[in-house]
């Protein structure tokens, strides 16, 4: 039960946000709604790597949430200090 | 029972990504879209996380998801500032509806740093009086002379 409520309910969900979320990737106005974007994407990444953690019963894959949380702060704060800098040498 | 539960915490953590989705897709600023994004996506994954903990009901998976969900609470928050900041240093502009910008003019040029009157090193460390809540009704009395 639980198998087919993730397989018909919840993937297709975080896809369809997935799907809305590349929208604003490629339309938003500014560098920052781009990068809310990708932070935003990696956290659905990180929910649909759980789902299928639930859907095929093997607790490995848990351990993908916590490297992805980690290169989606370090990127994110990289990417923010580096454009500030930038812009303020402009 | 424990099936149930599993499933109330993963489709409610569906719908919060969904509606953080919708949220970043459809707000008009870009604060909006980082407000909305940020509360909305924290929350539901974590809400998906705690339905793994509970699936596979093991101490040691407990711990290493209740680990996963305090970095991201402490983490979402700090990248979320930097980039508000960020879009606010560059001189992106609010929404035309926004009412008010407390931070408008109260960062230094050339630090990047909070230049506001919140700063103390100015001020008299006698007088603590006139350090946070005497600030406001300055700032307030100020633009209505300048009105």
């Amino acid at each position: 039960m639980i198998q087919n409520v993730i397989v018909y309910f919840v993937l297709p969900v975080l896809s369809f946000s997935m799907l809305l979320i590349f929208f604003r990737l490629f339309k938003g106005p500014s560098l920052i709604d781009k990068v809310i974007a990708l932070d935003l994407l990696v956290i659905v990444g990180i929910g649909a790597f759980s789902a299928y953690a639930v859907y095929l019963d093997k607790v490995a894959i848990v351990d993908i949430s916590l490297v992805l949380a980690l290169i989606a702060f370090l990127s994110t704060v990289a990417f923010t200090f580096y454009y500030s800098k930038q812009q303020k040498n402009l | 029972m424990v099936t149930y539960i599993v499933l109330f915490l993963m489709i409610t953590g569906a719908v919060f990504i969904l509606i953080a989705s919708i949220g970043l897709l459809k707000m008009p600023d870009v604060y909006m879209r980082l407000s909305a994004s940020t509360i909305a996506g924290t929350f539901g994954v974590a809400s998906m996380l705690l339905a793994v903990a509970v699936h596979f009901g093991s101490f040691y998976v407990g711990l290493h998801i209740l680990g996963v969900i305090i970095f991201l609470m402490l983490t979402v928050p700090i990248s979320a500032h930097m980039l508000g900041r960020t879009a606010h240093v560059i001189g992106l502009k609010m929404w035309e509806k926004t009412l008010c910008d407390d931070l408008e003019g109260k960062l230094d040029d050339e630090t990047l740093l909070y230049d506001g009157e919140c700063i103390m090193e100015d001020k008299d460390p006698q007088e603590p009086e006139s350090f946070t809540p005497g600030n406001e009704d300055d700032e307030d009395d100020e633009d209505d002379d300048d009105e």
